[in-house]
């Protein structure tokens, strides 16, 4: 019973459309999902990974992107071969799924209690009479709140993480035997992650299905999976146990990943020394929302009176969960938005109240690196020209400026001679050192860096984390590195502040920070991290790095 | 390099519509009509040439025949080619300064200026456009100038609209965070970081802007507002449209003349669309 297979892959290869980047997104691959147990599949961006999910549920964009060759075995039949209508029949009643993004997977102009009943009625699997009372008890049991009224709020009345809950109620519905999660935590906070990876395994032990979780975090595997397959290029790298791959990997590229995850314990660091650079003095911040000519509108309090202070060459993190206003602080600073009250002393002067040419000019002290590496660079304009504009608007001359813009690629790991290419010919991983290359072409004392790491690859934000700490000590920099993932705190970090809705409730070294939290929502943070409890080993990679 | 395969990627898509490619030709005989009109018609378009009510076909040198009073109505075409080009482009340039000046501020700015230059442009919206543009050819007297004028002062106000949308929904992407707090100027932000990122819809919307424009003169010219020394197609109908039952040619061959732009016009406009914003464009082709 324990261990037999309810899912079988074999040999599957997908094809993409001719003109990608390579032939077959997914390459002969063959897994096995039991019952009883969750597997994860892990990989980079690209790795097919998804795909891989998709062609279980028949979801794939044919015909640009088609099987080719392979079975997916499940009841006794092959998948690739049942027809649109079998499929549709297996999908919801056999087989669920819950996406990433519970924002858009739900009919926001539909109550959901009436989106859960859909699910039953499409199927024809329940009498009217019961459909109430069915939904009520899958909301009750996704762990939502008052599962008799519920149903009938509307998807905008709910958090993020209440909307993932409707969508694994919805795909628990027709009692499948496979849940197949495509990184069902992702857009998540983290406390609200582990709460639904923690329902996620519950419903897996109480109804004995099979889970293929599909993940890129190691954190959420070594969290609730069983067993792991690697995925690399659309091929499966690495599977085995949980314990095996986490502990003693193998293959050269699961190594690699795993040593590029940031370690939960800080190292230990002096304490800043450095003269005070930047010092933030009861910081107040409130939005106004849909405020128009003739309305008052409804205010927010962002930023409630926070107060810290940076020194030179020193790093302070900024941690919290979305809404806790930590990167409207950031943009305070950087003046991108002006603070109601408050003092911003930087160098002595206070520039919260810096307005015209005066804010212009200073604005070269202090320089952002932003999310988003495919948004912060524009799309029109080549490398050498992104880079130069900050000199350029500052007075420099157009050649000096383009010659930096050389020197700064080269500092930031890039070959200089690419200062004539787009944007678009560069991975994330390379268009963040651009933007990086291009807050210090201006030789700021102060950096902020708002979430510079998180849309990227574990691999590629270990190289970027790199970067930042390297540049941060040869140029003496402060820097003000706001996230939301405490692991990459944890390595960056001198000092923490963390915010929780709009004030600073713990402010501290790191070190004492993790190892003796002395608020209540730190320690929450704190314990909620996934895969807290997995010590990473050290794998240094024999051989490629 | 790179530009160079973007101008052939764009060519691979806008070549892969028929009907754009159609549009482009016909768009092209239209050019060479108006700017061969000198070379093919040694005589004024005004000059009465041969007998009146002359029918199509009928004698050698005039194809297209004479109208009410002898003029020959090939030559008509050809001229009024000129002046509906003429009037297309230039009024719509007209029209795509202001509205873009005027989008770009307020979608840049926001806030009261936005408030401002929205109810602005509204207020230009709810007049309809065509009674407008009578009204201002009748006030500064009819001539090309003032066709013009008036016909890029009727069609700005989508154009600012869509900019504004534009502006919008850009100012607040990262790059032009960035160049914020580069301690770049606000226009050079404008005219460096965010309006190149507009370029595409604006120009699909010029193209089809050039139709409208040549409409509205066809319109105008039809109604006797048109320049009284140019010859042009509307007003070659409006002429012709009492003896319509006894001599069809004479309204029908300008009708289809500004058919045919307006048609190649649009086509070229949605070839355009589905060349410069590949994801918007129609699936399933």
């Amino acid at each position: 019973m324990e261990n037999q297979p309810l899912l079988k892959i074999e040999e599957l290869s997908i094809k993409l459309p001719t003109g990608s980047d390579r032939e077959l997104a997914v390459d002969r691959i063959s897994l096995t999902l039991n019952k009883n147990e969750i597997l994860c599949l892990v990989g980079e961006s690209g790795s097919g990974k998804s795909m891989c999910a998709n062609a279980i549920m028949g979801l794939l964009p044919q015909p640009h992107v088609r099987p080719v060759g392979g079975l997916i075995m499940f009841e006794e039949r092959n998948l690739l071969q049942l027809s649109d209508h079998q499929l549709r029949q297996l999908r919801g009643s056999r087989i669920g799924m819950i996406f990433q993004e519970p924002m858009t997977a739900l009919n926001p102009l539909m109550r959901i209690g009436d989106q859960i009943a859909e699910v039953f009625s499409s199927h024809g699997a329940v009498s009217k009479s019961r459909l109430k009372t069915k939904t009520v008890e899958l909301l009750s049991n996704v762990g939502l709140p008052e599962p008799e009224t519920i149903g009938d709020s509307y998807p905008f009345h709910l958090s993020g993480g209440q909307r993932q809950r409707v969508m694994i109620a919805m795909a628990l519905a027709l009692e499948p035997a496979i849940l197949i999660a495509d990184e069902p935590t992702t857009a998540l906070d983290v406390t609200t992650q582990a709460q639904i990876l923690s329902l996620i395994k519950r419903i897996q032990l109480t109804r004995h299905m099979g889970v293929i979780l599909i993940t890129h975090d190691f954190g959420v595997v070594a969290e609730i999976s069983d067993r792991v397959a690697v995925m690399q290029f659309g091929k499966v790298v690495e599977t085995g146990t949980a314990k095996e791959v986490l502990n003693r990997p193998n293959h050269p590229y699961t190594r690699q990943l795993i040593n590029s995850v940031p370690r939960l314990k800080p190292m230990h660091r002096d304490p800043p020394s450095g003269k005070q650079l930047l010092a933030v003095d009861r910081l107040d911040k409130t939005y106004a929302i849909s405020r128009g000519l003739f309305k008052k509108g409804r205010y927010v309090h962002a930023v409630n009176q926070v107060s810290f202070e940076i020194r030179r060459g020193e790093t302070l993190g900024l941690v919290g969960e979305s809404g806790s206003g930590k990167s409207t602080v950031g943009r305070c600073i950087v003046r991108l938005l002006k603070s109601d009250a408050g003092h911003i002393h930087f160098n002595n002067l206070d520039i919260a109240g810096l307005q015209g040419e005066a804010l212009r000019t200073h604005r070269k002290h202090m320089q952002m690196v932003f999310q988003d590496p495919y948004a912060s660079l524009n799309p029109r304009r080549k490398i050498g020209q992104i880079i130069a504009e900050g000199p350029i608007a500052h007075g420099e001359s157009e050649r000096d400026a383009l010659a930096r813009a050389h020197e700064l690629l080269n500092l930031v790991g890039l070959d200089p001679t690419t200062t004539e290419r787009f944007p678009h010919e560069f991975s994330g991983g390379q268009r963040q050192r651009i933007g990086i290359a291009r807050a210090l072409a201006l030789e700021p004392e102060l950096l902020v860096a708002d979430e510079p790491v998180s849309s990227l690859d574990v691999s590629v934000q270990a190289q970027v984390l790199d970067l930042l700490e390297d540049i941060k000590k040869r140029l003496n920099l402060a820097m003000l590195f706001i996230t939301h993932d405490l692991r990459v705190a944890a390595q960056i970090c001198d000092r923490i502040a963390v915010m929780k809705l709009g004030e600073v409730v713990e402010y501290g070294a790191t070190v004492e920070v993790f190892a003796n939290p002395q608020h209540a929502y730190t320690r929450e943070l704190l314990a909620a991290v996934p895969g807290k409890n997995w010590h990473i080993p050290d794998t240094a990679p024999t051989d490629g790095e | 390099m790179m530009r160079y395969d973007l101008m052939i990627d764009f060519w691979r898509r806008f070549l892969r519509n028929k009907g754009a490619v159609l549009g482009l030709g016909i768009l092209l005989i239209v050019f060479l009509l108006a700017a061969l009109a000198p070379l093919l018609y040694s005589y004024s378009p005004w000059s009465m040439v041969q007998r009146p009510f002359l029918p199509p076909f009928d004698r050698e040198g005039f194809l297209f025949g004479t109208d009410t009073l002898g003029r020959d109505i090939g030559a008509g075409l050809a001229f009024g080619a000129q002046i509906s080009l003429l009037v297309g482009v230039v009024s719509t340039l007209v029209a795509l300064a202001i509205g873009v000046i005027l989008g770009a501020f307020a979608g840049y700015y926001g806030g009261l200026l936005d408030h401002a230059l929205m109810r602005f442009t509204e207020f230009f919206q709810t007049i309809p456009s065509f009674a407008l543009a009578i009204v201002l050819v009748a006030i500064f007297q009819p001539s090309t100038v003032s066709v013009i004028i008036a016909i890029g002062v009727v069609s700005w106000p989508p154009v600012a609209r869509l900019v504004r949308g534009e502006f919008l929904s850009l100012r607040s992407r990262e790059f032009v965070q960035a160049s914020v707090v580069l301690g770049q100027r606000n226009t050079k932000i404008i005219v460096s970081q965010i309006l190149p990122n507009t370029l595409s819809p604006v120009i699909v919307m010029a193209s089809l802007m050039v139709a409208q424009a040549i409409l509205l003169e066809s319109s105008l010219s039809f109604l006797g507002l048109g320049d009284p020394n140019t010859m042009s197609w509307g007003y070659m109908i409006g002429a012709a449209r009492s003896v319509i039952r006894q001599a069809w040619w004479m309204s029908f061959f300008p009708g289809m003349a500004i058919l045919l732009t307006v048609l190649s016009l649009n086509l070229v406009g949605e070839g355009l669309n589905d060349a410069l914003n590949p994801h918007l464009a129609r699936k399933g082709r």
